[in-house]
């Protein structure tokens, strides 16, 4: 158990203690009464960080949350908030999207996208908060010293492609890129790779040409790499957006939901950028990098 | 050249996509994968017989290092296969050696060396000591000891050895399809990745089936691998 965690137990403990002793004073943050809301992070770092920064942001406002253990990615977070074992999951909303209505036409178009999953998420009594302007989006990154400036640029350059599974069966990524009517590029060979920074190694040591990795991978500017424009908009919207349970959202009051869109209206992609640079590169622990965050922003 | 890498449907079963003959055939078809694996995981055992079997039966028969020889064969086997694969490979990678086949070729010898090693000593330093005594007063020199005597006897158990290492290794290699490899274990990594269930289930199969035959294959060579003169001892002993 770190120190910051012995704190953080702490702190809640003797704040009570001196609540309950001095019943009187009632002067704190007001919040209407409600259920603990259950919180879980995707298990990558920048979606630790992110949960770390909603759940801290919540607490402070007085709200009762409890951050759980990270675990999973999408599906089992979309499937947690479905069974009501989760209350609240950060997402990205093109992702989102893929996982909830996969045979809808992707769009470069924030709004376009939410048009599309807010229904979606309401069908699984969940609400979805507004977007934020915080993007991280999908990158088809290529070594610095490739002539290539945008995705379409590679098709005829006989690119080994690397990528993780997921990408090859999905209509915005791997199939996109090779379908004709849209990039229709020619790939010499295809590689999976487990998504993360051996993305980056292998397009270091030149076993791959190009690669599908975030937009907020800290390494690709770290090592050199470039990211190719998508001049055919085939990546989707990725702003990040929270989606609360409708049950534990109506228990709180609309308060809850303004509270949410104001701290998403805070996060910039140049934040998720930072914290991944200090989680991923720093080796920084999540819950330190978005107290720290929360504090500068002057919320703690 | 494309690559044909069409998605397989979500919804398929198990079984479904292994009766299609088309999972069977092309670049990224089950019987290419069957072959990459084969091949990786034959050399493996070949790479760790050449070197244990001799290696253990001299230290064996000169009754050498035997507490080193014991500690050595414990802790390797403490070493995490998947750990290794995966701390080798960025390495492999800023070398120019590429994902593949030293990272997890070293990860699975391995874990392919303890067994054979181990079999073999223990195999030859249980030979009656009577037998070895008898043989010396016979005449027979040092080298015809280990090789007529010893290793004559110590056979099946040495061939049980190589046959436990073989079905880990077998087992074992489908970790390679998740470190930038392919062979067998890509249907699993692909299901998993793609949240597809049947895929899963059907890589599965195919691992746990390959291991089985990979037993079977040891059993029926064990069987008549023995030298006569032991077949003939057994057979006679058995009532």
């Amino acid at each position: 158990m770190s120190l910051t965690m012995v704190k953080k137990l702490l702190i809640p403990m003797v704040a009570l203690a001196i609540v309950v002793t001095g019943c009187s004073s009632d002067d704190g943050d007001a919040v209407a009464d409600g259920p603990t809301i259950q919180l879980r992070g995707q298990a990558f770092s920048e979606a630790v960080t992110i949960a770390e920064v909603y759940g801290q942001y919540l607490q402070a406002k007085g709200y009762d949350v409890e951050i759980l253990t990270p675990a999973g990615f999408r599906t089992e977070a979309i499937d947690g908030l479905r069974d009501g074992e989760l209350d609240l999951i950060v997402d990205y909303i093109g992702g989102s999207l893929t996982a909830l209505a996969p045979d809808s036409p992707s769009s470069s178009n924030p709004d376009e996208v939410v048009a599309i999953i807010g229904p979606a998420y309401e069908e699984i009594g969940a609400t979805l908060g507004d977007y934020s302007p915080a993007v991280d989006g999908d990158a088809f990154v290529v070594r610095g010293d490739s002539p290539a400036n945008t995705i379409s640029d590679v098709a005829d350059l006989g690119y080994v492609f690397g990528a993780s599974a997921q990408c090859f069966e999905r209509p915005q990524c791997y199939l996109g890129y090779t379908d004709p009517a849209i990039y229709g590029i020619t790939f010499s060979d295809t590689v999976t790779i487990e998504f993360g920074p051996l993305l980056g190694e292998a397009l270091a040591a030149g076993e791959v040409d190009a690669v599908v990795w975030n937009t907020t991978a800290p390494q690709i500017t770290e090592q050199g790499f470039k990211v190719l424009e998508d001049d055919q908009g085939l990546h989707p919207a990725q702003n990040i957006a929270p989606i609360i349970s409708t049950e534990v959202l109506d228990a709180y009051g609309d308060q809850l939901l303004d509270d949410l869109n104001e701290l998403s209206g805070m996060i910039s992609t140049a934040d998720l950028l930072a914290w991944n640079t200090e989680t991923d590169i720093a080796k920084r622990e999540s819950d330190d990098v978005a107290s720290e965050w929360l504090e500068a922003e002057g919320v703690n | 050249m494309v690559f044909a890498q069409a998605p397989v449907p979500r919804d398929i079963g198990a079984f479904e996509w292994l009766a299609d003959p088309d999972s069977w055939t092309g670049t990224n078809g089950i019987l290419a994968s069957l072959a990459d694996t084969v091949v990786l995981c034959a050399i493996v055992v070949v790479v760790a017989t050449i070197t244990m079997v001799p290696l253990a039966a001299w230290l064996a028969h000169t009754r050498r290092g035997e507490v080193s020889v014991s500690w050595t064969v414990t802790l390797s086997r403490a070493i995490p296969t998947f750990a290794v694969a995966g701390l080798l490979v960025p390495i492999s990678l800023r070398r120019g050696w590429g994902f593949e086949p030293w990272p997890i070729f070293i990860a699975l010898l391995l874990l392919a060396l303890p067994p054979i090693f181990l079999n073999t000593y223990t195999a030859i330093r249980q030979v009656d000591p009577g037998v070895v005594d008898a043989a010396r007063a016979t005449g027979y020199t040092e080298t015809d000891v280990l090789f007529r005597v010893e290793l004559a006897l110590a056979t099946s158990v040495i061939l049980a050895g190589a046959r436990v290492a073989a079905v880990t290794v077998v087992a074992t290699e489908p970790i390679r399809a998740f470190l930038g490899g392919d062979g067998l274990g890509r249907y699993v990594r692909d299901g998993l990745g793609q949240n597809n269930d049947g895929l899963v289930i059907a890589g599965a199969i195919l691992v746990a089936g390959l291991a089985g035959l990979t037993a079977l294959t040891f059993r029926s060579i064990e069987r008549f691998a023995l030298p006569d003169g032991v077949r003939r001892l057994a057979t006679n002993t058995t009532p």
